[in-house]
């Protein structure tokens, strides 16, 4: 057995006894890293393995939150087996509105496939905030909690695990699939792919339909975890976090993004609750990653080993 | 469907193929057929129209009138990967491979899509037809290692590796646009004459665009010359370099004899 198979087997093990050694405190944030790491996996998959940097992947996030939200509330969600189909609700809604979006915002690519994402994006955020009847408005929504055993932190924490465990291992089957490396080439070159046989502008649709939805997951999960969804979710600022987060951990290596979301996530929980200067840092971390480490934690790592 | 002057001999016939810039009239009415094994030279002083040309072939630019059938098909509204799937091969002008994929998976991603498997999302890219792909980087005289990544490649190795993604899609034509541009003087004449044996081999037919005379002259069976979007001539190499009018327009005496000796 190789060092990186018995790093995984340990990363794992210490996922299942996490709830053993935490307060209920760090069990919420464990959750948040969860959600956050799936989430910065998916948007890597088109940033990092695509090439495509989108502006406005929160989009996808804040609509699987409120799709969650929405079927729980409106829906009456209370039984934990309703409750299991919310989240395959939640991607299929974001897989939906990804199909649109990404239609239009694929024929573009660099800074104008970026500004169509952000547009969309910003078309949501209104609708969040404007359709006060469904979604609460600026106020949101609010008092959303798992139902039945799953209220309590560590059962939902394994609950969480359960879908997003899975959902890594389908990106990481997929990003070294023949899909994934005709996507990396794509990266590299998309007029070449073109003219090896392969439909670009439909090869790009689905991986943005993909990312779409595995965010959509991220954001249901996350939504149940902190109790509430506001339109600010949706804003254009939010799709910043998975940016740095993948950016952070670095984008050349599949579990890199979710190394830089536990480090955002945790450096974000302690920092602003001892000073209301957590952009502050953020500012200077982002300045020092990008000028000192620009392959991120997984290369500073790997330099380490060296 | 056969065009006006083409006969079933032929992989490709292009029949009054019109295209204008605003302005510009870059291409005038060409009509031009391909033979099948023939090795077929497009030449032309700069801004003659030949890149032109070559992309209302491979379908990245639309033709204003005209039609192009190849291998009996109509490619009119054909994109440019459907027209790839049909059996139509190019490579760049400027080099064009995946510089962050080993040389392997370089011509991989274009066995999986001549496969129709590039959409696959599960079982693992680098299982399939790894023999294949290790056969068509040596077919191409590619030795170095395959596990390194294609940014490592010298620009005449890169030039190689290009034409092994390009063969893996089993192409009948392959449309090479500048095979030679930026190698040096000596290098030119030994990586065409490489690409013109394996053509044979396969048996392919081949048009390409080339700049440099001695290798126009060292591997074409017929050769076009294309002035001001139009084409002047289409003939044996004798003939062309015999032809007064293309003395007069292009060549210059100097060149054609550079050809004859080179």
């Amino acid at each position: 057995m190789n060092r990186a198979r018995i790093g995984l087997l340990l990363l794992l093990a210490a996922l299942l006894l996490l709830p053993l050694g935490l307060s209920d405190f760090w069990l919420f944030i464990a959750i948040e890293v969860l959600a956050f790491a799936l989430y910065a996996i998916s948007f890597n998959l088109l940033m990092g393995y695509g090439g495509m940097l989108s502006f406005g992947h929160a989009a996808f996030f804040g609509v699987g939150a409120y799709t969650g939200a929405l079927l729980a509330k409106k829906a009456g969600v209370t039984s934990i087996w309703a409750f299991v189909l919310v989240m395959p609700g939640a991607m299929a809604v974001a897989a939906l509105i990804a199909v649109v979006i990404g239609f239009f915002s694929v024929r573009r690519s660099g800074i104008y496939f970026a500004m169509l994402t952000f547009a969309f994006q910003m078309l949501l955020y209104t609708v969040a905030l404007k359709a006060i009847g469904l979604t609460g408005g600026d106020d949101g929504m609010t008092g959303l909690r798992p139902p039945g055993l799953l209220a309590a932190p560590s059962n939902y924490y394994y609950f969480a695990l359960a879908w997003v465990l899975p959902s890594v291992y389908a990106l990481y089957r997929l990003v070294n699939s023949p899909f994934g490396l005709t996507l990396r080439a794509l990266r590299n070159n998309p007029l070449r792919v073109q003219y090896v046989g392969v439909n670009v502008r439909s090869h790009q649709l689905i991986t943005f339909v993909v990312a779409g939805a595995f965010a959509g997951l991220a954001g249901a999960l996350f939504a149940f975890s902190s109790g509430n969804v506001f339109p600010g979710w949706l804003n254009w600022t939010a799709s910043a976090t998975p940016i740095v987060m993948a950016v952070l951990g670095g984008v050349q290596s599949f579990l890199g993004p979710a190394l830089g979301a536990a480090v955002y996530v945790v450096l974000e929980v302690t920092i602003s609750g001892s000073t209301e200067y957590w952009p502050l840092f953020m500012g200077l971390i982002i300045m020092v990653l990008v000028l000192v480490m620009p392959r991120g934690l997984v290369g500073l790592l790997e330099r380490g080993r060296r | 469907m056969i065009a006006p002057g083409a006969t079933s001999a032929d992989v490709l016939a292009v029949d009054s193929v019109a295209k204008r810039f605003g302005g510009v009239q870059a291409l005038g009415g060409v009509t031009l057929q391909v033979r099948r094994g023939e090795f077929h030279a497009i030449i032309g002083p700069n801004g003659a129209g030949k890149s032109t040309f070559f992309n209302t072939l491979t379908g990245l630019i639309l033709p204003d009138t005209g039609q192009i059938v190849f291998e009996g098909r109509s490619l009119t509204g054909l994109p440019p990967h459907e027209r790839v799937r049909l059996g139509m091969g190019r490579t760049f002008q400027i080099t064009r491979v995946f510089p962050d994929l080993t040389l392997l998976e370089n011509v991989q991603v274009a066995l999986l899509a001549h496969d129709r498997a590039s959409l696959f999302p599960w079982r693992s890219a680098s299982r399939h037809r790894p023999a294949d792909a290790r056969g068509l980087l040596e077919r191409v005289g590619l030795t170095v290692s395959e596990h390194l990544p294609a940014s490592t490649l010298a620009h005449g190795d890169r030039k190689r590796l290009e034409l092994a993604i390009t063969l893996a899609g089993e192409p009948t034509l392959l449309l090479l646009d500048e095979p030679t541009a930026g190698m040096a003087a000596q290098e030119r004449l030994e990586s065409i004459r490489m690409v013109h044996r394996v053509a044979s081999d396969l048996g392919l037919s081949c048009l390409f665009t080339e700049h440099d005379m001695a290798v126009v002259f060292s591997v074409a069976s017929r050769i076009s010359v294309l002035v001001q979007g139009k084409l002047l001539i289409t003939g044996q190499p004798e003939e062309v370099r015999a032809s007064e009018q293309v003395q007069r327009v292009y060549l210059g005496e100097a060149v054609i004899e550079q050809g004859v000796n080179g």
